[in-house]
């Protein structure tokens, strides 16, 4: 039985996709992966995985937030980390985060992970979030 | 006057005591003249302005009190004396009320009328020169009327808003423009104004009346007076000095700077994107490399040549991108040199298909050239032409379906050359029509999400036609495909 965690990872940069996906992977999760926020959620409802990573700007510049909304007023969503992967806060100097609860309420999101992705700094807050859970 | 000698007028119906009179007062140093009645004189006291004038009171023809009353109605300032020897309380009162200055009783010794007329002489002396200052006292303050009234008209007529409160907090004076800058709908002079101004100012204000530095200070600050950048405001305040340099107010001045706010927020969302738009072929490559150097992460050669070809595509895009940047970074700045010449417009469209004949082959795409026959030349700049229609027709090449179909008319119609470019392609969704022109704006759909591109071509376009006074209309149905036609005028 195939007990590796499933990653819903959503990038409309189909490098930038391909990348991270090799990089989760390497860590020894699941990755299934969408390029749009509309397939994004697509995914999320079949494959119910046990966490997102969403980038921020796709088809529209708040895309990443409209899922992550979706995702979280969903039963299974509720219970899984949702991440959001922006480099936004810099090239906007809009500054945003997800450390306080408030900020997550806001944003929906249970981390931000800033771009370039640091695979082992994610791969500590995936963690974090499961042990967080048990 | 003063250097000359006191003018003075005798006159008295009694010849001895005019002769003697005479004599004393020339050998004094006075100029005298007599009048030996009444009649006479007023006629000299009123022909010319004695300094001094001594009157006797009973005279045959006109009393001594008309004289005086006379003289003094014409010349105010001449210093007469009454000179009795009837002398009463009742005519001194009489004689002080009508304007003498004192009043000699007869007769008179010589040294009494000589430190008489003395005592008057200073007297008018002193009386020409209050009247000097007096005069030039009324003409100052004329003067200071008209600078106020001119300085006001100059003050209303500034559309930047003007506030002066003094140093207990009470308006002073302000132009009608600060009302709208302060919200209020009238202030009154000497109103205690503090209260209603908003807390930044009212910060400023305290600032600079506590501040015990002798320097001329002033504080600028803006404030966002209605939200969204909808009324922006620069406000300087300075402290207003006495000549003795205590402080005496605060001069706010007023400056709408909605404009410039505006402009700065649209500058400052464009480098935003621009940045972003730049990163990401640079994060792509950055991934890339990151892979190659990784060696937790093994690659079959097949996978690593991949992505060496997508990295170059991403350089190879990032290039494009920053040339189109330049293009329109120069279009802005107006420093494009432009060669205008006639410019024949079925020959550069001829010459762009051969050149995107590979591509064209590839998709198996179909062309469709069609002109009518008028002549389809402008005098306008080649490359230009050459890079509105390039782009036009990529992206007919590009945004296509396999198999498709591109038809470009070129005709006349009223003043201008129109170009229609159809293709068969995606087409466009109607909320992506008006974003169409704007810079970075690229359809994300499906059907596009394999197609490179800057996001920079049709702003290109749009910023060209526009150069030159044409226009451009899109019509477009999402999976049918879209039609540009771009209107050049023949003359510009």
């Amino acid at each position: 039985m195939n007990n590796k965690k499933k990653i819903l990872l959503v990038d409309d940069d189909l490098d930038l996709l391909e990348q991270n996906k090799l990089l989760i992977e390497s860590k020894g999760y699941e990755v299934i992966t969408a390029n749009s926020g509309r397939e994004g959620f697509e995914t999320f409802k079949k494959t119910k995985p046990d966490a997102c990573v969403i980038d921020l700007i796709m088809e529209e510049h708040d895309s990443g937030f409209i899922l992550c909304y979706r995702i979280k007023n969903d039963e299974h969503g509720k219970n899984i980390p949702v991440f959001i992967l922006t480099s936004a806060t810099y090239d906007t100097g809009f500054k945003f985060g997800a450390s306080t609860s408030e900020e997550r309420e806001w944003i929906k999101a249970d981390a931000l992970i800033h771009k370039p992705v640091i695979i082992e700094e994610f791969v500590q807050k995936l963690e974090a979030f499961y042990e967080m859970k048990k | 006057m003063s250097t000359s000698k006191p003018k003075v007028l005798i006159v008295d119906d009694e010849k001895g005591l005019r002769i003697g009179a005479q004599r004393l007062l020339e050998m004094e140093g006075y100029e005298v003249t007599t009048a030996e009645n009444g009649t006479e004189g007023i006629k000299f006291g009123t022909e010319t302005e004695f300094d001094l004038a001594v009157i006797d009171l009973k005279m045959p023809d006109i009393d001594g009190l008309e004289v005086l009353q006379t003289i003094r109605k014409k010349y105010p300032n001449t210093v007469c004396f009454i000179a009795t020897a009837y002398a009463s309380y009742e005519t001194a009162v009489e004689a002080t009320r009508l304007g003498a200055h004192s009043y000699i009783p007869k007769p008179f010794s010589p040294e009494e009328l000589i430190s008489n007329l003395k005592e008057g002489y200073q007297k008018r002396l002193v009386n020409l020169e209050a009247e000097k200052w007096q005069r030039e006292r009324e003409e100052r303050l004329l003067e200071v009327a008209f600078e106020k009234t001119r300085l006001n008209t100059i003050i209303n007529s500034i559309t930047d808003g003007v506030l002066v409160i003094n140093k207990e907090g009470l308006a002073v004076l302000y132009n009608p423009a600060a009302l709208r800058f302060l919200e209020l709908s009238s202030i009154a002079v000497e109103e205690y104004i503090l209260d209603k101004l908003r807390p930044e100012l009212l910060e400023l204000f305290n600032k600079l009346v506590s501040e015990v530095s002798i320097e001329h200070k002033s504080y600028t600050i803006q404030i966002e007076l209605k939200p969204n950048r909808e009324f922006f405001v620069e406000v300087t305040a300075s402290v207003v000095r006495h000549s003795t340099d205590n402080v005496a107010g605060v001069v706010i001045v007023f400056k709408d700077i909605t404009e410039l706010k505006k402009i700065e927020f649209v500058k400052s969302q464009f480098v935003s994107m621009v940045s972003h738009e730049l990163k990401a072929p640079i994060a792509a490559v950055y991934g890339f490399l990151k892979l190659f150097n990784d060696d937790s992460i093994q690659l079959s050669p097949e996978q690593r040549k991949d992505y060496e070809i997508r990295s170059m595509i991403r350089l190879d895009g990032l290039l494009k991108m920053v040339n189109d940047l330049l293009d329109i970074s120069r279009m802005e700045l107006k420093t494009v040199h432009r060669e205008i010449k006639k410019v024949c417009l079925h020959e550069i469209i001829s010459s762009i298909l051969e050149l995107f004949q590979i591509d064209i082959s590839k998709k198996g795409l179909q062309v469709v050239f069609e002109k009518d026959n008028t002549a389809h030349c402008i005098n306008a700049d080649s490359d230009e032409i050459s890079r509105l229609f390039t782009n036009l027709i990529s992206n007919a090449i590009k945004y296509n379906r396999e198999q498709g179909i591109i038809t470009i008319n070129l005709y006349q119609s009223d003043n201008y050359i129109v170009t229609e470019i159809k293709d068969s392609g995606i087409g466009l969704k109607p909320e992506d029509r008006q974003k169409l022109f704007s810079e970075f704006f690229r359809a994300k759909n499906e059907k596009t999400k394999n197609i490179s591109g800057t996001g920079l071509g049709l702003s290109i376009v749009k910023r060209i036609v526009d150069s030159y006074s044409g226009r451009i209309e899109v019509d477009s149905e999402f999976g049918e495909g879209s039609t540009f036609k771009i209107f050049l005028p023949l003359i510009i």
